[in-house]
Order: C-alpha cells, then sequence, then structure tokens
C-alpha cells in the first residue's frame, strides 16, 4: 500500500488524537463510568481531521474539474444540486436545536454525503482520484459510525432512511455535464460546511456532557503534558 | 418584349447597314424609313402590342400580349397561328396559352374586334423567344437536428410535368436571426427524370441552432438542353424557419460536446438577462451578440481537453450556465498488435493504443477484435485512462483452427481506425512458466527432472532448454524436445553429470517452432550421488632423517576424482618378502609414517569413500643415488618458477618435483608436483611461494626400481634486497691503507642470490660525514664493487697518513641493495715523511745562509764600496777641529749625560755669535715649551739650544722610531745629504758648535721673515736658531700623491731622517686644514694610526 502525504498526515492527526486522549482513557479516569463524553471528544477530533482531509481531496478534484472550478474565487450560484443537504442554518435555529435533533441532522446529512461521494468515486475518470475519495469516503464513513455510537450511548434512535430519498448517484439524462461539475462543486462545498458546522455542534455537545471536575483536572493535566 | 415581334424589313435595314451607297441616296432611304415607322405606329395604336410567351413546363407556352391602345372591356381577340390548321381561338383575355410550338419562327396573327373595328397585329413567334421560368419551388418541411445543429430540408421537384429530362439546380438559402442575416447560399443540382420527387438536404449550422431562428428560402433554374429559349431562375419559396423552444433549463449549447482538437465551434447561451462574460477554461471570449440578450462564442481552433472537459461559462449578474467540451482525437491505429498462446487454449492480443485520444470514460476508446474466418470477436472496454500501456484482450481459440485473422478495431465518438494480424497460432506458442519442477536421481551421473505445464500441446512438439548450473563451475544450457500433452506433467532424464556434485537446474519451454521462450522455472538444487573414486591420490615418500622410517605423505583427492567424500586411507608397503599395510587412516590425516627397513618396497595408497575405494597409487620407497649433482640457482618469474631439464631416456615413469623452503628441518618437504616422463620442463606455482624466501627444489627421475634425484636447485620466487649489512671490521691500518674484513650475511637475510657487495670509504670525521649521504654521488666518495662474493677482505691504498675516513659496505643482490654499515677509521702517521719535512727547509736555509755568506765574503770590497763608502772624517775638517777637542772632553758623556753637554759652553759660544741672548734663555725655559706640541718642539729645542748630537741622539728615539733599520737609514741619508740635525754618529757631536756657530740650515734664508709672519707664534724661536729644512709650505703642497711628490726636492723631503719623519708629522700647523687633508691622503700608514686616536 503506497502511502500519500495525506494519508501521514492522517496518521500523523491519528497519532496526536490517541495522545491527547490518552488520559481520557476510561482506566486513567477514576470516575467510572466515563459516559458519551469520549466519544463525543472522538467524533469532534475526527470532524477536525476530515476538515483537513477533506482540503486535500478538493484541491486534488477541483483541479480535475478544471478551470474556473479551481479558482480561488469562483463561488457559483447553487444550479441544481437541491438534494445535497443544506449546512447552513439560521443562527436561532441552530442554537434552538436539542441534541438529539442536532445528531439526527448529522447523521442523516452525512449519510446523503456519503452516497454521493461514493457516486463521484465512481465517476472519476483517474485512478489517483478514485483512491483519494476512496480514502476520504473510509474516513467519513468513521465519522458516521462514531455519530451513531454518540446517539446510541446517549440513548437517541437512529433515523431510518427515508423511502423517498435514494441516496445513490444516478445522473439523469437532462444532466448536463457542467451540471454534474456543479453539483461536485456543490458537494464538496456542502461538506466541508457540514464539518464546520459538526465541529461546533460537538463542541457544544462536548461542553454540555463535561465530566466532573476531578475528570477535567486530570485532563488539564495532560494538556499540560 | 420587343424583340418578340418581328418584322421583315429589319433584315432589309440590316441589310442597308452593309450597302455603301451615296450621300443622296441615304437621304431618300432615311425619309422612307421615317415614313414607314409613322405609319407603323399609326397602325399599332389600333392593333395588338408586345406578344410575350412564357413557360414553366415546356410543354405549354402562356403568351401574352397588351391590348390596342383605347379599347378596353369587350375587345374579341381571335388569335391564329398561321401554320397550324384550326389553331385560331377566340377569346376575350389578352392572354392564351398555346402548346409549344416547334422550333422555328411561326407568324401568330392576333385580330382584335372592338366595336366593330378590327385591327390585325402579326408576330413571328420562335422558341428562342420564350422564357422558360419554372415554377416557384415550395418547402414541404425544414427540421431540425438540435443536438448536431442540423437542418433538413424537403421539396418536391414537380418533375412530372416535365417532359424531358433535365438538370434542374437549386438553390438554398440559409438565413439567421430575426434580421435575417444570410448565412449559407449553397446550390444543389439534381436532374427531372418525368416523376415527381422530393429532395432532402442537410446543412450542418456552425452555430447551434438553439440560440437563434435560422430561416430556408429556395428557388430552382432548368437548364434543359431542349429548349433554346431564354432559361430564368424561378422565384424564391416562401421562408420556413426554425427556431428552438426552450423546455429544459440548459442555457448553454452545445451541451457535452465531443470534437476534434484543432477545430472550431461556436457556443451560445441562451438568457433573458445581459451575459456579462463568456469564458472557455479561464481565458475570456469575446461575445458575438445575437436576438435578444443571447450571445454566441467563436472558438477557433480549440486544444485538446483536460479529463473532465473543457469548461465554458456565460455568466450573468446573478446566474452561471456553462456546458463541457471534450476535444480529443480519434483513436490511434492500433500500434504493435501482437497474438499469441501461452496454453493453445486462449489467443492474448496485446496492441499499444497511440496517441491519446485524451478522451476518458464514456468517450474513451472502445476495441472490438474481430476474427474473420470464424466470425467470432470479443470486446475491450477501456474505462481507464488511456495510457501507453499495452491492451490486452483473450481470446477463446476456436477448435481446430490454426490460422486466424484478426482485425483489431478502436471506436470512439470522434471517430475509428483499425489494424490486422494474421497468425498461425502454432507458431505463437509462448508457454507458462513451468511449475513443480522436481529433480530425481537415477545413478551417480544421471537424474530425471520432472515439471508441470498448463496447456494443450498435444498438437506440438515442445522445446524446453534445461540450465545446468555446476557448483564452482560454469553453466550448461541443454536443448530437449519433447513431445507436447494435454495439462500434464513432462519427464526428462539428464546424464553426464558428475557423481557427488552439487547442481542446480532450471527449465523453460518453448514451442518446436521457436517463437518465444517461457519464464525459467524456479531453480533446485540437488546433489548426485556419490561413486567409487576414480584414482589413487598423489603419493610422495621420504626417509626420516634417520633414515629408519619411511613418511608416506600423499595428496586430497580433487573433487572430480573423490566421487563422494573419503572417509579414509589405506596404505601398504609391499616388497618381496614382507608387506606392512596401515589401514582406515581418517581423512584428514594425510601422511604416515612405517618403519623399514632398507628395502625396496612399492608403497600403495587407496582412498575410500562410502560407496567402494579407488584404484591403488603406487611408488617405489627406493632411492638411487646420484654422485653427478650440483646445485643450480634458478629465480621465478611473477608467482612461478620455471624449471627444465633435460630428456633422459633412462627415467621411465614420471619426473618428481618436490620443495620446501631452505631454512626448513629435515625432511624438507612443503610440497610436490609429478610431471610425465616425457616433459622436460615444469612450471612449479604455490600460494605458499614468498618473495625473499629461498626455496630448495629436487628434481626426482622415476625408474623401475624407484627414485634418483637428478638436480637440486636453490630459488627465489623474487629476490629481494638484503635486510642486513654485512658485519666488516677493520683488520689493519697503516698510515697509507687500511684492510678491512667482513663476514657473510645469513641466509635468511639476504633474500635473494648475492651478487656483490660496494665498499665507499671518504675523508671524512664522524660529524662531517653523517650530514651527507653516499648517494649525493660526491666525487670524493670512493666506490669498489667487489663482485667476487668469496672474497671476504679488501685493503684499501693509497690513502693519507693521520686522516678520518668514512668506510661504508652494502651488500647487494638481484633484488637491490642491502642496508650500510659503516665505520670511521683514521690512518697511522708518517714519520719518515715528517722528517724530511723538517730537514728539507732546514738544509735549504743553512745553504743559503752559507752561499749568502761566502758571496759577502768574496765581494766584501765591493760591497762596502757601494753600500759603505767612506764617509768624510770630520775630525779632518779644520772648521770643526777645536769642537772637536771641546767635545772630546765630555766624550765619555756622550750618552744621556745632558747635563755635562749643557749649555753652558754653548751659552759661551753663543755669546760669541750675534745671536740674541733673549732668545737663548727663552728657548731653554721649559715652561715656554709645555704648551706646544712636545714633539715639534722638543728637536728645535735640542739643535737651538746645543747643537749637541748626543742630546738630540738621546731624545728623538723617544717618541716615534723604534726600529733599528730606521736609524741606519737616517744614518745613511744624512751621510748622503750631509745633513744630520737630528740623528748623529757620536762623533758628529763635535759638529754641532760649528753648525749652531756657522751652518745655517738650506731654508733659514728665505724663509724667515716670511715664515716668522704667517706662522704660530710659537715659531718665533725658530727665527732665532735651527730651522728644519722641512718647509711647511713645501709639505703642504708637496705631498705624495700629489704629482710633485716625485720632485727630488720632495724625495728628499720624503726620506728626511727619522727626525724629520716625526718633526713632519708634527711641523703641520693643527690649524691648518688643507695639510689635515693632504696628509690624511697621502700619509698612508704612520698618519692613518696616528690620526686614528682622533677620530
Amino acid at each position: 500500500m503506497d502511502l500519500r502525504a495525506g494519508d501521514s498526515w492522517g496518521m500523523l492527526a491519528c497519532l496526536c488524537t490517541v495522545l491527547w486522549h490518552l488520559p481520557a482513557v476510561p482506566a486513567l479516569n477514576r470516575t467510572g463510568d466515563p459516559g458519551p463524553g469520549p466519544s463525543i471528544q472522538k467524533t469532534y477530533d475526527l470532524t477536525r481531521y476530515l476538515e483537513h482531509q477533506l482540503r486535500s481531496l478538493a484541491g486534488t478534484y477541483l483541479n480535475y474539474l478544471g478551470p474556473p472550478f479551481n479558482e480561488p474565487d469562483f463561488n457559483p450560484p447553487r444550479l441544481g444540486a437541491e438534494t445535497l443537504p443544506r449546512a447552513t442554518v439560521n443562527l436561532e435555529v441552530w442554537r434552538s436545536l436539542n441534541d438529539k435533533l442536532r445528531l439526527t441532522q448529522n447523521y442523516e446529512a452525512y449519510s446523503h454525503l456519503l452516497c454521493y461521494l461514493r457516486g463521484l468515486n465512481r465517476q472519476a475518470a483517474t485512478a489517483e482520484l478514485r483512491h483519494s475519495l476512496a480514502h476520504f469516503c473510509t474516513s467519513l464513513q468513521g465519522l458516521l459510525g462514531s455519530i451513531a455510537g454518540v446517539m446510541a450511548a446517549l440513548g437517541y434512535p437512529l433515523p431510518q432512511p427515508l423511502p423517498g430519498i435514494e441516496p445513490t448517484w444516478a445522473p439523469g439524462p437532462a444532466h448536463s455535464d457542467f451540471l454534474q461539475k456543479m453539483d461536485d462543486f456543490w458537494l464538496l462545498k456542502e461538506l466541508q460546511t457540514w464539518l464546520w458546522r459538526s465541529a461546533k455542534d460537538f463542541n457544544r455537545l462536548k461542553k454540555k456532557m463535561q465530566p466532573p471536575a476531578a475528570a477535567v483536572t486530570l485532563h488539564l493535566e495532560a494538556h499540560g503534558f | 418584349m420587343d424583340i418578340s415581334l418581328c418584322w421583315r424589313q429589319p433584315s432589309g435595314m440590316v441589310g442597308s447597314k452593309r450597302m455603301r451607297m451615296p450621300a443622296n441616296f441615304r437621304w431618300l432611304v432615311a425619309t422612307f424609313v421615317l415614313l414607314y415607322l409613322l405609319n407603323q405606329v399609326n397602325s399599332q395604336k389600333k392593333g395588338t402590342r408586345d406578344l410575350k410567351c412564357t413557360t414553366n413546363n415546356l410543354q405549354v407556352w402562356d403568351c401574352s400580349w397588351k391590348a390596342p391602345l383605347g379599347t378596353g372591356r369587350g375587345t374579341i381577340y381571335k388569335v391564329c397561328i398561321e401554320d397550324r390548321p384550326r389553331s385560331c381561338h377566340q377569346l376575350e383575355k389578352t392572354n392564351i396559352k398555346i402548346p409549344a410550338l416547334s422550333p422555328g419562327d411561326h407568324e401568330i396573327t392576333i385580330n382584335s374586334l372592338h366595336d366593330s373595328e378590327s385591327s390585325i397585329s402579326t408576330f413571328m413567334l420562335n422558341e428562342k423567344n420564350v422564357s422558360l421560368i419554372p415554377d416557384t419551388p415550395e418547402i414541404l418541411n425544414l427540421s431540425a437536428d438540435f443536438s448536431t445543429s442540423t437542418l433538413y430540408l424537403k421539396w418536391n421537384d414537380k418533375g412530372s410535368v416535365f417532359p424531358h429530362h433535365s438538370n434542374i439546380i437549386w438553390e438554398v438559402k440559409v438565413l439567421r436571426k430575426d434580421s435575417m442575416e444570410l448565412v449559407e447560399l449553397v446550390t444543389y443540382n439534381t436532374t427531372l427524370n418525368g416523376r415527381d420527387i422530393v429532395h432532402h438536404w442537410s446543412w450542418a449550422s456552425d452555430m447551434p441552432l438553439e440560440c437563434a431562428t435560422h430561416h430556408v428560402r429556395i428557388r430552382c433554374y432548368i437548364d434543359s438542353l431542349h429548349f433554346s429559349g431564354l432559361k430564368e431562375w424561378s422565384d424564391w419559396s416562401p421562408v420556413k424557419n426554425i427556431s428552438w423552444t426552450s423546455d429544459s433549463q440548459t442555457k448553454v449549447f452545445p451541451q457535452d460536446n465531443i470534437i476534434l482538437v484543432g477545430s472550431d465551434i461556436t457556443f451560445c447561451c441562451i438568457s433573458q438577462e445581459k451575459v456579462l462574460l463568456a469564458q472557455i477554461g479561464s481565458k475570456n471570449c469575446p461575445l458575438i451578440h445575437l436576438d435578444g440578450e443571447n450571445v454566441a462564442i467563436k472558438i477557433h481552433n480549440i486544444s485538446v481537453s483536460e479529463n473532465s472537459g473543457t469548461n465554458v461559462i456565460f455568466t450573468t449578474e446573478d446566474y452561471i450556465y456553462g456546458t463541457v467540451i471534450f476535444a480529443g482525437y480519434p483513436p490511434d491505429v492500433p500500434q504493435k498488435l501482437n497474438c499469441e498462446t501461452h496454453d493453445l487454449e486462449e489467443i492474448v492480443c496485446t496492441w499499444n493504443p497511440g496517441r491519446p485520444t485524451a478522451l476518458v470514460g464514456p468517450r474513451s476508446t472502445n476495441y472490438n477484435l474481430f476474427e474473420s474466418f470464424s466470425g467470432k470477436y470479443v470486446r475491450f472496454k477501456n474505462a481507464e485512462v488511456p495510457t501507453n500501456e499495452s491492451y490486452r484482450v483473450l481470446f477463446k481459440m476456436i477448435p481446430n483452427q490454426e490460422i486466424y485473422n484478426f482485425t483489431l478495431s478502436g471506436h470512439n465518438p470522434l471517430g475509428q481506425s483499425e489494424s490486422t494480424i494474421l497468425i498461425n497460432i502454432t507458431e505463437r506458442v509462448s508457454p507458462h512458466t513451468p511449475t513443480s519442477f522436481r529433480v530425481k536421481d537415477i545413478n551417480s551421473n544421471a537424474v530425471t527432472l520432472s515439471w508441470h505445464l498448463s496447456g494443450s500441446f498435444a498438437k506440438i512438439n515442445l522445446l524446453c532448454q534445461i540450465k545446468i548450473n555446476k557448483a564452482n563451475s560454469g553453466q550448461e544450457l541443454r536443448n530437449i524436445t519433447i513431445k507436447g500433452v494435454e495439462n500434464s506433467s513432462y519427464r526428462v532424464a539428464v546424464d553426464k553429470l558428475n557423481p557427488y556434485t552439487m547442481y542446480t537446474f532450471r527449465i523453460r519451454c518453448s514451442s518446436e517452432t521457436y517463437w518465444k521462450w517461457s519464464k525459467w522455472s524456479n531453480e533446485k538444487q540437488h546433489l548426485t550421488t556419490e561413486a567409487t573414486p576414480s584414482k589413487g591420490p598423489d603419493t610422495w615418500r621420504e626417509w626420516s632423517s634417520d633414515g629408519k622410517n619411511l613418511i608416506i605423505y600423499w595428496k586430497p583427492l580433487p573433487i572430480n576424482d573423490a566421487n563422494g567424500k573419503i572417509l579414509s586411507y589405506n596404505v601398504s608397503c609391499s616388497s618381496v618378502e614382507e608387506t606392512q599395510s596401515l589401514s582406515e587412516i581418517p581423512d584428514p590425516q594425510h601422511k604416515a609414517e612405517i618403519r623399514l627397513d632398507k628395502n625396496d618396497y612399492i608403497i600403495s595408497v587407496v582412498a575410500k569413500n562410502s560407496v567402494g575405494s579407488s584404484p591403488p597409487s603406487k611408488i617405489a620407497s627406493m632411492e638411487i643415488p646420484n654422485d653427478d649433482l650440483r646445485v643450480e640457482q634458478v629465480v621465478g618469474m611473477g608467482k612461478r618458477i620455471l624449471l627444465t631439464w633435460h630428456p633422459d631416456p633412462n627415467m621411465t615413469c614420471d619426473y618428481v618435483i618436490k620443495w620446501c623452503n631452505s631454512s626448513q628441518f629435515e625432511p624438507c618437504l612443503m610440497d610436490w608436483k609429478k610431471v610425465p616422463s616425457n616433459s622436460t620442463e615444469a612450471i612449479i606455482e604455490s600460494d605458499q611461494f614468498r618473495p625473499g624466501i629461498r626455496y630448495n627444489f629436487f628434481l626426482y627421475g622415476c625408474r623401475n626400481q624407484g627414485y634418483q634425484l637428478l638436480r637440486s636447485i636453490i630459488g627465489y620466487i623474487e629476490e629481494l634486497a638484503p635486510i642486513v649489512a654485512p658485519n666488516f671490521t677493520v683488520e689493519d691500518t697503516t698510515a697509507d691503507s687500511i684492510l678491512v674484513k667482513w663476514e657473510d650475511i645469513p641466509v635468511e637475510e639476504l633474500r635473494g642470490f648475492l651478487r656483490g657487495y660496494l665498499f665507499y670509504f671518504e675523508k671524512g670525521e664522524k660529524d662531517a660525514s653523517q650530514m651527507r649521504g653516499l648517494e649525493s654521488g660526491h666525487s670524493d666518495i670512493k666506490v669498489k664493487n667487489i663482485t667476487d662474493i668469496s672474497q671476504k677482505t679488501l685493503r684499501i691504498a693509497d690513502l693519507q697518513g693521520k686522516t678520518s675516513y668514512h668506510l661504508v659496505l652494502r651488500a647487494y643482490t638481484d633484488g637491490g641493495l642491502g642496508p650500510e654499515k659503516s665505520m670511521f677509521v683514521v690512518t697511522n702517521e708518517n714519520s719518515v715523511g715528517l722528517i724530511i719535512a723538517i730537514l728539507i727547509p732546514v738544509a735549504v736555509a743553512v745553504l743559503i745562509g752559507v752561499v749568502t755568506s761566502l758571496l759577502c765574503y768574496r765581494k766584501r770590497e765591493w760591497i762596502k764600496e757601494t753600500f759603505y763608502p767612506d764617509i768624510p772624517n770630520p775630525e779632518n775638517c779644520k772648521a770643526l777641529q777645536f769642537q772637536k777637542s771641546v767635545c772630546e772632553g765630555s766624550s765619555a758623556l756622550k750618552t744621556l749625560e745632558m747635563n755635562p753637554c749643557t749649555p753652558n759652553n754653548v751659552e759661551v759660544l753663543e755669546t760669541r755669535s750675534t745671536l740674541p741672548k733673549i732668545e737663548d734663555t727663552e728657548i731653554i725655559s721649559p715652561v715656554a715649551e709645555r704648551p706646544v706640541d712636545s714633539s715639534d718642539v722638543e728637536p728645535e729645542n735640542h739643535v737651538v739650544v746645543s747643537y749637541c748630537p748626543p742630546i738630540i741622539e738621546e731624545e728623538i728615539p723617544n717618541p716615534a722610531v723604534d726600529e733599528p733599520g730606521g736609524t741606519s737609514q737616517v744614518i745613511y741619508i744624512d751621510v748622503q745629504s750631509m745633513y744630520q740635525p737630528q740623528a748623529k754618529p757620536e762623533e758628529d757631536q763635535e759638529m754641532d758648535p760649528i753648525v749652531s756657530a756657522g751652518y745655517k740650515p738650506q731654508m733659514r734664508l728665505p724663509i724667515n721673515s716670511t715664515v716668522e709672519e704667517s706662522a704660530a707664534e710659537d715659531d718665533i724661536d725658530k727665527t732665532a736658531g735651527y730651522r728644519p729644512q722641512a718647509n711647511v709650505n713645501t709639505w703642504k703642497l708637496v705631498s705624495p700623491d700629489s704629482p710633485r711628490s716625485t720632485d727630488s726636492n720632495s724625495e728628499i723631503v720624503s726620506f728626511g731622517s727619522p727626525c724629520s719623519i716625526n718633526s713632519r708629522q708634527f711641523l703641520i700647523p693643527p690649524k691648518d686644514e688643507d695639510s689635515a687633508k693632504s696628509s690624511g691622503g697621502g700619509w698612508s700608514f704612520s698618519n692613518f694610526f696616528q690620526n686614528k686616536p682622533n677620530d
């Protein structure tokens, strides 16, 4: 298996994550049941890692789409791509979301995005691109699992996939190559926005689920370490 | 159309033009014509005019005319064609359709009846005057394929109305936009063949049809050969147009097009709002405005696209519209198409796609491999990005078909290409790599190889190649041909192998009609089984030093002869009487010692391995003495030594050369070598040989009874320089020779054959000669090269006595010079020489003395005459007579008796003289003298005071003159010049009073006045008494370096008395710089030394 720069960054990030959470290992915590806190933290870290990974992937993919998609100031209107789950939400609405709804929305969004990404992978013309996309899909699958874990820890049921929205990538005949590229562009953009939003979501959730003071102390010590 | 109206007169008129008429006749004709024309006008006003005929189908002519002037409705026309029966028609219209008339002129009369007035007009009608104007064509249908931007036009030529086949030319006009800009005008030729035919015409637009309305009109022109009249274009058909009805969100056209690189293409955008910007990739393009807000851009010579295509973007205020264009190439001709089989079951065809098409994914090239004999084909879908790597497709072989004709065609949206190959598949077999490769023993010289080869090779023979690698040896390739089988194992025997040898086998196969080798199979190592040793060991024997034991040596068998692992050796010694044997000597031991009496034994040695024993190798124990034995020398070449000998017919078996290190103790044996009896030379080579070591070589010849030592040789592989210097001592030393004696250098330290000594000697002390080396080639170093190595002493002769010599001795071989040993020896003193050296000068001196004395004695008269002439005796001078008597009394006091020769007498004498008294006292006073330089004054004092020679005599020597010679000289000069003021013999003292009384120095008178004025105050006394003969001025001028110094006067001056010499010095006035200078320059030594303290 050949390792790429992205892989090594990923490994580094994973290593950092592991070190970071070494003190959060249940055995080290004297508070007994750690609760959902560690898994939220893990999900949060995974989100940040995916953000980093996406930056590399998007660079490659937008170059593949060609100009003007890879131009930094290219900001097209959202044509088509209507089925993509929107990450942008009114701040008040976002604040008013409860944990369950918050997690559910995340879960649903990534479920859809993952399916679209897999479609993207099938369609990509170069082996290198397919490799990068497959790698990212695996990571995203991990995030999805992580969110599911958090939801399970909090006792929330997983949302059932809606029968109406079949999350498979099927470019219709009316879907021109250009619109397809726009969709790809928006898919990456939405994915990025979702990762930002998720980071905020999980950070908020993390604060809410903050363990008792003892554990905090230990954590801080470890931070100093 | 006036042309259609024909009258006969014009021809006459034309004829009149041709004639040459007189002028008055011309006037007459003109008048006539004018009258005629007026008549005609009047008559036409009454008849019909302008008969015109046209046709649209060549069958019916439609003729029309103009009604007579002043007539209107109700006029009836009777039209008659004169040359046709019943061809008069009566009608009320001004036109008539008549069947087409035959070629030629036809007279037509039209009789118009109006209000009972009639007028007849006659026309000549010819087909040439008839115009063929086709009916206006009608477009049946205009459709468009928007995806290809093609317009399709359909119309009917209505050819059924035409009686003949005619060519018809259609002109199609394509107009674009609402403003109907002409974009295309094309002609289209067809023929009319008597039937109505619907024609189709298509036109591909350079601009997508969606972006603007396109209009089409047509017209036609019939080019009938059977019609001689005028042919004209029909009118344009009514316009048909086509436009895009937007029913999708697509706004930019064309969508997802695939075009050839380098083409021109136009993109357009349908927009309700203003398009601000259009770009292809990242490049902006100028906008072409179409109807409304629609715009287009035109791209010339489009460049190749990236994998995802080239993006074309139109930007409005709020939106972005775009499309993707794929610019690529049609597939290249498949290159290096090659088909072969690995197993005769499937054919593998490979090819290189050639130039990349730049089209990927669904637009990439698909290949089709078609076999024409069987009609079967396989498809190759290339979903990957095109690369330069080979493509590969499998084709299932058809049973019983050997010849295949493959056509590989590649096609993509831009085109297709193909290449073909015709093969006999049995000649294109490249088998798979053999598997399950195994080796089995048959015997110690042969093995069986077996392997598996998948493939249906039953119909062909296989050629296989076996690579045999022998341990520590080269490799061997053996080709074998075997019958092919169906997917099975193959087996082959490999012989001619060596026993007990490690072999490595590999195999690869091909078809017998070689095409390609398979890859090599895995290699298999195999050790063949053992066999009995093929020969006995190489044996030698030596008698022990005490001569009682025989030591038997043998060499281990080479691996080729051992044929296995040697376990032990059996040694037996047999003579006529007895046999002794030693058995089972284990392998690492390669010698055995047996106690034997000096009998003639035959020793045999046998080597044994696990399979059996070797044949015995035999050697006789007996040594045949050789009286004629000399020791020879040999030096090796490189690492080897060459020994040669003369063939000896007595030697029946072989020669043996054994060698050993010369310093080794008995028995001397390092190794031996056997050479056949017919050889006369042997090259001895051994890794044990070292340069600078002496080896002994012994050549033995073998006879029936035993071995005889033929030659004994000492040798070196390479000679080196000695490592020590010869030890030498001085045996004897004489005054002119040294006897040196040295010792031999031990063989170990000699390191070569001694070739001689070099003896250097030179004069030199120990310290000095250490400074310089012998090598520097000083001429005073003497070298003696002693090449007689038996010489152990050397006498060096012709040396100097009592001299230190540096002696150096070095030994040398062909390898070079050894180190030096040096010594310092001093030769003895030579006493005889010394005595002689003293005696001879003494004798010579004595002899010279005697001879001189003798001569002097003989010639004493002459000498006396010459050197001591008689000096006139002042005593004989009467003038001085008295003085003598006076002085006689005080003659005893002549030596340093100042007081006895007191100037009392002088004063008495002075008083008698005219000299003033004052002067006397002044002179006497020592006080007055002191300040003045004593040496300067003193002589004057004496002179003046007493003129008493003894006193003067005493005073003078003190200051300067020590030498006796000087005194004598003074005397001599005085004698010569007859002047004696200072140094005088004792007898002269008598003269002094006379001098003081009467004699005056030579300079006295002339100088007196002048010198007195110019001289220093101290000189006052000079005027009174004595003046030295030297004039100060004269000295000043006459310095020895000046030319005047050669003057006779000056000579006298310079040869002055000692007193004068001294006084000269002091008489020079110290203040006078000139004199100081002159004295410095000319007064050499005395002056120099005198002045020096002042410096």
